[in-house]
C-alpha cells in the first residue's frame, strides 16, 4: 500500500506504521458496517431454508446451493424485470440530471426573481407523503394515457429526484469562483457553454452524488412502481421481489437470492460512479 | 415572448430570460406531475369522505378533520410523538455516524472502492427489505444478535416485545440506513474542499484536530445542511422500517404518523381524514425545513 | 369527450415514443377480461382455468394480473385504481373480510341481476353456509365463493406417540400434553404451543377463538359491542397462561406472525401449532424436517364448551367499474364452480367452498384431510362483518399485541377495546 502523501509529508517512518494501522481499521470498520447485511442476504441465498431456523443458527451456509437463483429465475420473469428496472432509472437519473443541473445553475448563478421561493416550493414537492398523492397521482396518469408504460414511473421518479438534486447542485455550484466562469466566458464561451465546460466538470462530485441518488432511489421505488405499471411485462424489480412471496410463506433464501440480482448492479453503478468522482476532481483541481 | 425572436443566440439573452427557461423543464414537471394532486390533497382535506360509508358522498366540513386531530384524537398525538422522537434521534444519529463515515471513506486508501461500496450499500438496500433483514437479525430463535449474545455468555433478549428496545432496534435501523446517505453527500462535500487549505494551515503549524474545526467542519456546512434538509424530511416520513419490522407493536407503541396515515387512508378508506392528516405532516416538514433554509441564508449574508 | 380527445391523442404521441412498450388492446372483436389476483394466490395454478374459460367461450381473452404479494400491496394497488374508477380490472379476488366494505365503497358490481335466471338463494345452497352467507351484504349478492380457509390445530405424530398421547380435545389437554413433552424431550428449544400474537390480521382469531368458545359474542342484541366481560378476560387470561405459568408458548409470542409459526413447527421445533390451512402442504414437502410426523385436527376447544374457529377465505367480485359485466360475471361464476374448486383443491390445496369435494376421491387423494376438515369449516365463524372492517381489525389486533407483549393490562384492552368498537360499529 502506497503511503498517503497528505499525511506522511512531515511524518516518520513508525508514525506512518501507526498511521496505516489506524487507516486499515477505520477502514475495516466502515466495510464492515456497510457489507454485514448484503454479505448476510448473500450467504443466505444460498441456504435452504430448513437451514434458517437451525438453533444454533448457521454462519456459512453447510450445504451450498444455488437452487434458489434458478428457482428465482423460473418462477419470475426476473430478467425482464431487471431489464425494466435498468431502463427505467437510468433514463429517469438522465433526465433528473439535466433538467436540475438547468434548474440549478438559474438558481445558482442568475439574478432572478423569487429564487428563493421557487427553491422553497421545489423544495416542498417531497414534503408530501407519496401514499396521500397516490390516487389523483393515478389520475393524471391515466389522463396523459402514460400507465403500463415505462414513462408513467419516469417523470414521477425524475419529479420526486429533483428536489434533492437540485438542492445538491445548487450547493456545489455557489461554491465555484464565478472567475473560472467569466474567464471562459471571455474566451467566446456562452453562458450554457460554461456551465458545460466549467462549471460540470468541476463539481463533477456533486453531479455523481447527485446520479447515484436519483439511480438508487428510482432503483427501488415500490409504492408508484406497484400500481403504474401493473402488466407482468412492465414491472420493475422491488415489485418483482414480492411476488416470490406466498399467502403467508416468506422463502427468504429465494428472495435472498433475487435481492442479490437486484443489489450487485448498484454496487456496480456505485463502484464505477465513484472513481469517476474521483478522477473529475482531479481534473478539476488540476484546472482550479 | 422575447424568447422566440429571430437570430439570437441564447447567449445574448437577459439572464432573467434565461434563468426562466434553465427553470422551465422542471417547473413544468412539478406543475404536470404534483401541481394537481398536492391541490386535490388539499381540497379533500376539507371533506368528510370515506368509502365505508354506503354511497359516501363526500360533504364539506371546513377545518373540522384538522381540529379534531389537533385537539381529540390520540392515537395522532401518539404517532407524531413517536415520530418526532425518531426524526430527533436519527437525523443527529446519522449526521454523526455519516460523518464519521465520510471522513474514513475519504481518507487516502489505496483502493478505494471498497470503502466507498461500504459506504453506500446500506442506502441502495431496499427499505423494505432492509427493515425485513433486521427483523430477522433481531429475532428471538434465530436471530444473529442474540445468538451472539449467546455465544458470549448472555441471556437471550426480546427484542420486539419491550417497547423500548423495539423502538431502539428501530433508532438504530434507520440510523444504519440513512448515514449512508448523509455519507454519500457530505463526501462530495469533502471532495470539493481545496487541498491547499490544509497545506496551507500546515504550514501554519496547525493540527489535524484543529483542522477538522477549522477547515473541513466550516467547508461542509451547506453540504450537510442540503442532507440534513432531506433526513428530515424523509425521518418525518419514517414508515417502512417500522412497518417491516414492529408492523406498529407492541401494542402500537411504535407507530408512525406515516404509518397512521398509511392506516387512515388505505386500511380505512377514510380519503378526508387522511388527507388532512397528510397536510398536517406537510406543514411540520415545512417548519423544520424553513429552519435549515433560513441557515443557509444566514450563512451566506 | 374533450379530455377523451385529448388522452387519445397524447397517447397516440405516447405510443409513438420508442420509451413506450405497455402492451396495445387486442383486436378490437375480442373481449379482454383483466383478473386481478395477489401473487400469493398460485396465479400459475390460476391460469390453467382461464385458458379453459377462454376455450368455452370464444372471444372472450383472459388476462391475469398479478399485484403485490401482501394483502397491503393489494389493497394499495385496489384501492388506487378502484377510488380512481378506472376499469382496468374486470374481476378481483377479494378477503373474505372485505365484501362489506367493497359494498360500502360502491366498488363491487352486485351479482343478482347476472345469473341467469336462477334466483340466488338456489346458487347459494351449494356452497358451505358460512361462504353463502358472507357473500350477501345489504340483500345484494356481492361476490362468489373462491376458496375456504379456516385456523387448525397442526401436532407432531410422532411425539404424541412417543408419550403415548391422543390427539387433544380441550385446551386443558393441549397444555398438559405440550408439558408433558416439553419435560420428556428436554429440548430448549422445543417450543409446546405456537400461536401468532403479532399486530397482524390473524391475531384477531388468537384472541376471537378463544373468546367465542367461552361464550363470548362481539356484537350482542342491539348492536352492543360486548367484549369487556368474563369471556374477553378468559381469553386473554388463557392465552398468558400458555406463556407464563406453563411456560409452552414462547416468550416472544408477541412478535410471532403466521409465517414464523409455520416455519418453526415445519424444522421440528414446535409440538402443537395453531395455523391456517396453508401449512399441510409445505410440512408435507421435501424441505420439511416433520414430512410425514404431521397430524391435524379441528381446534380443541374448553372443557365443556362448543368448539368454534375463525373463517378464512377468499371470493371472487366483479368490478363496478368494468366495461365488460356480463362477461366478468360469467367468469365469475365459472370459477366459483365446483370444476374451479376442485382444481384448485387438487392443484393448490385449497380448501373447497363446496361441501361434496370434502368427499371427492381425487381431492382427498392428494389432501386426505380434508374429510376431516370438513365439521371445521361448516362450523367456522366470520369475524365481525362490517364495512368498516379493518378499523375494527385494527382495535382488536393492537391491543391483543400489546397483552401478549405484556405492556397493557387484559382489563385495560378490554375497556379501550370495548368503548373504540362501539364507536366504529354503532
Amino acid at each position: 500500500m502506497s503511503a498517503a502523501p497528505a499525511a506522511v509529508a512531515t511524518h516518520g517512518e513508525a508514525e506512518i506504521k501507526i498511521n496505516r494501522l489506524w487507516l486499515f481499521a477505520a477502514g475495516a470498520a466502515v466495510v464492515v458496517n456497510g457489507m454485514f447485511p448484503a454479505l448476510w442476504v448473500l450467504l443466505t441465498s444460498l441456504k435452504t431454508e430448513g437451514e434458517l431456523t437451525r438453533v444454533p443458527i448457521s454462519y456459512l451456509p453447510q450445504d451450498p446451493t444455488f437452487q434458489n437463483y434458478l428457482t428465482a429465475f423460473a418462477a419470475q420473469p426476473l430478467a425482464r424485470f431487471f431489464f425494466n428496472s435498468v431502463v427505467v432509472a437510468g433514463l429517469s437519473t438522465v433526465l433528473t440530471l439535466l433538467v436540475s443541473a438547468f434548474a440549478a445553475y438559474a438558481i445558482a448563478r442568475l439574478r432572478i426573481r423569487w429564487k428563493n421561493v421557487i427553491l422553497s416550493a421545489i423544495v416542498a414537492v417531497s414534503m408530501f407523503p407519496l401514499i396521500s398523492l397516490m390516487v389523483p397521482l393515478f389520475q393524471t396518469m391515466r389522463a396523459l394515457g402514460l400507465l403500463n408504460t415505462y414513462l408513467a414511473l419516469i417523470l414521477p421518479y425524475v419529479v420526486l429526484n429533483l428536489p434533492v438534486c437540485i438542492l445538491i447542485l445548487v450547493s456545489f455550484f455557489s461554491a465555484i469562483p464565478r472567475d473560472l466562469e467569466n474567464a471562459a466566458m471571455i474566451d467566446g464561451c456562452t453562458r450554457l457553454g460554461a456551465l458545460f465546460r466549467v462549471v460540470l466538470p468541476l463539481t463533477a462530485p456533486g453531479v455523481f452524488t447527485a446520479g447515484i441518488i436519483s439511480f438508487v432511489n428510482a432503483w427501488d421505488e415500490f409504492l408508484l412502481a406497484l400500481s403504474f405499471t401493473s402488466s407482468m411485462q412492465m414491472r420493475t424489480l422491488p415489485v418483482g421481489i414480492t411476488l416470490y412471496q406466498g399467502e403467508f410463506a416468506f422463502p427468504w433464501p429465494i428472495i435472498s437470492a433475487a435481492l442479490i440480482v437486484a443489489i450487485v448492479p448498484i454496487a456496480v453503478v456505485i463502484v464505477i460512479f465513484q472513481e469517476r468522482v474521483v478522477s473529475g476532481l482531479t481534473a478539476g483541481g488540476v484546472k482550479g | 415572448m422575447s424568447s422566440k425572436s429571430p437570430r439570437r443566440s441564447i447567449g445574448d439573452l437577459s439572464e432573467g430570460t434565461l434563468g426562466l427557461l434553465m427553470l422551465l423543464p422542471a417547473i413544468l414537471l412539478l406543475c404536470l406531475i404534483v401541481v394537481y394532486p398536492v391541490g386535490r390533497l388539499m381540497y379533500i382535506s376539507l371533506f368528510d369522505w370515506r368509502m365505508s360509508l354506503p354511497n359516501a358522498v363526500p360533504a364539506f366540513v371546513g377545518l373540522e378533520h384538522y381540529i379534531y386531530a389537533l385537539t381529540d384524537d390520540p392515537k395522532f398525538w401518539d404517532a407524531v410523538y413517536n415520530t418526532v422522537l425518531i426524526t430527533i434521534i436519527t437525523v443527529p444519529g446519522a449526521l454523526v455516524v455519516g460523518l464519521g463515515l465520510a471522513l474514513v471513506a475519504n481518507l487516502p486508501f489505496k483502493h478505494r472502492w471498497p470503502t466507498r461500496l461500504a459506504l453506500l450499500l446500506p442506502w441502495a438496500l431496499p427499505l423494505v427489505f432492509a427493515g425485513l433483514i433486521f427483523r430477522w437479525f433481531f429475532n428471538y430463535d434465530y436471530g444473529l444478535v442474540n445468538d451472539i449474545l449467546q455465544r458470549l455468555g448472555f441471556g437471550k433478549v426480546l427484542w420486539g416485545t419491550d417497547p423500548n428496545l423495539a423502538f431502539f432496534t428501530i433508532c438504530l435501523v434507520i440510523i444504519w440506513k440513512s448515514s449512508s446517505f448523509m455519507a454519500m453527500i457530505l463526501l462530495a462535500g469533502l471532495q470539493t474542499i481545496p487541498r491547499n487549505l490544509y497545506e496551507a494551515a500546515k504550514v501554519d503549524g496547525a493540527t489535524s484536530w484543529q483542522c477538522f474545526w477549522k477547515i473541513t467542519l466550516p467547508m461542509l456546512i451547506p453540504s450537510m445542511v442540503v442532507a440534513l434538509v432531506f433526513r428530515t424530511i424523509t425521518a418525518i416520513q419514517t414508515f417502512d422500517i417500522p412497518y417491516a419490522m414492529t408492523g406498529g407493536g407492541p401494542g402500537g407503541t411504535t407507530e408512525t404518523l406515516a404509518m397512521y396515515i398509511h392506516k387512515t387512508t388505505i386500511d380505512f378508506l377514510d380519503f378526508g381524514y387522511g388527507s388532512a392528516l397528510a397536510m398536517l405532516m406537510f406543514l411540520v416538514s415545512l417548519g423544520a425545513t424553513t429552519i435549515y433554509l433560513r441557515i443557509i441564508q444566514g450563512d451566506k449574508e | 369527450m374533450l379530455r377523451r380527445t385529448v388522452t387519445t391523442g397524447l397517447a397516440a404521441a405516447a405510443l409513438a415514443a420508442p420509451l413506450v412498450l405497455g402492451a396495445l388492446p387486442a383486436a378490437a372483436q375480442q373481449t379482454t377480461l383483466r383478473v386481478f389476483i395477489g401473487g400469493q394466490q398460485r396465479p400459475d395454478v390460476m391460469r390453467p382455468l382461464m385458458d379453459l374459460f377462454q376455450q368455452q367461450n370464444p372471444g372472450v381473452r383472459v388476462e391475469i394480473e398479478v399485484g403485490g404479494a401482501t394483502s397491503e400491496a393489494q389493497q394499495q394497488y385496489l384501492t388506487t385504481v378502484l377510488t380512481s374508477r378506472d376499469p382496468a380490472i374486470d374481476v378481483m379476488l377479494i378477503d373474505v373480510v372485505r365484501p362489506a366494505q367493497f359494498a360500502a365503497a360502491g366498488w363491487a358490481e352486485p351479482l343478482d341481476a347476472y345469473l341467469g335466471g336462477t334466483d340466488r338463494a338456489t346458487v347459494l345452497r351449494r356452497y358451505l353456509p358460512g361462504y353463502a352467507e358472507a357473500v350477501v351484504v345489504d340483500n345484494k349478492l356481492m361476490s362468489l365463493p373462491a376458496f375456504a380457509d379456516a385456523m387448525f390445530l397442526y401436532y407432531r405424530t410422532d411425539l404424541l406417540q412417543k408419550y403415548g398421547l391422543q390427539p387433544p380435545r380441550t385446551w386443558e389437554e393441549t397444555v398438559s400434553h405440550a408439558r408433558r413433552i416439553m419435560a420428556g424431550e428436554n429440548n430448549p428449544n422445543l417450543q409446546g404451543l405456537n400461536f401468532q400474537g403479532a399486530p397482524i390480521e390473524g391475531t384477531n382469531c388468537t384472541f376471537l377463538i378463544p373468546f367465542w368458545q367461552l361464550g363470548g359474542n362481539l356484537v350482542g342484541a342491539n348492536n352492543r359491542v360486548t367484549v369487556n366481560n368474563d369471556a374477553g378476560r378468559g381469553a386473554f387470561q388463557f392465552w398468558l397462561d400458555a406463556m407464563r405459568t406453563h411456560r409452552v408458548s414462547p416468550a416472544n409470542s408477541a412478535e410471532v406472525r403466521t409465517d414464523d409459526t409455520r416455519l418453526q413447527f415445519q424444522n421440528g421445533n414446535v409440538a402443537f401449532a395453531v395455523l391456517w390451512a396453508y401449512g399441510w402442504n409445505l410440512f408435507q414437502s421435501e424441505q420439511s424436517q416433520v414430512r410425514g410426523k404431521v397430524g391435524v385436527v379441528p381446534l380443541p376447544t374448553f372443557q365443556g364448551r362448543q368448539s368454534a374457529t375463525c373463517i378464512g377465505g377468499w371470493q371472487w367480485a366483479v368490478s363496478a367499474f368494468s366495461r365488460n359485466k356480463p362477461d366478468a360475471a360469467k367468469l365469475v361464476q365459472f370459477l366459483a364452480s365446483g370444476v374451479a374448486s376442485k382444481h384448485l383443491a387438487i392443484n393448490a390445496s385449497n380448501l373447497p367452498v363446496l361441501p361434496d369435494l370434502y368427499r371427492d376421491p381425487d381431492v382427498l387423494r392428494t389432501n386426505p384431510w380434508f374429510e376431516a376438515a370438513l365439521p371445521v369449516v361448516i362450523t367456522a365463524r366470520s369475524r365481525p362483518v362490517s364495512p368498516r372492517y379493518p378499523e375494527v381489525s385494527e382495535i382488536i389486533r393492537t391491543n391483543v399485541n400489546g397483552v401478549i407483549a405484556g405492556t397493557k393490562t387484559p382489563q385495560a384492552a378490554l375497556t379501550e377495546m370495548e368503548s373504540r368498537l362501539q364507536r366504529v360499529l354503532r
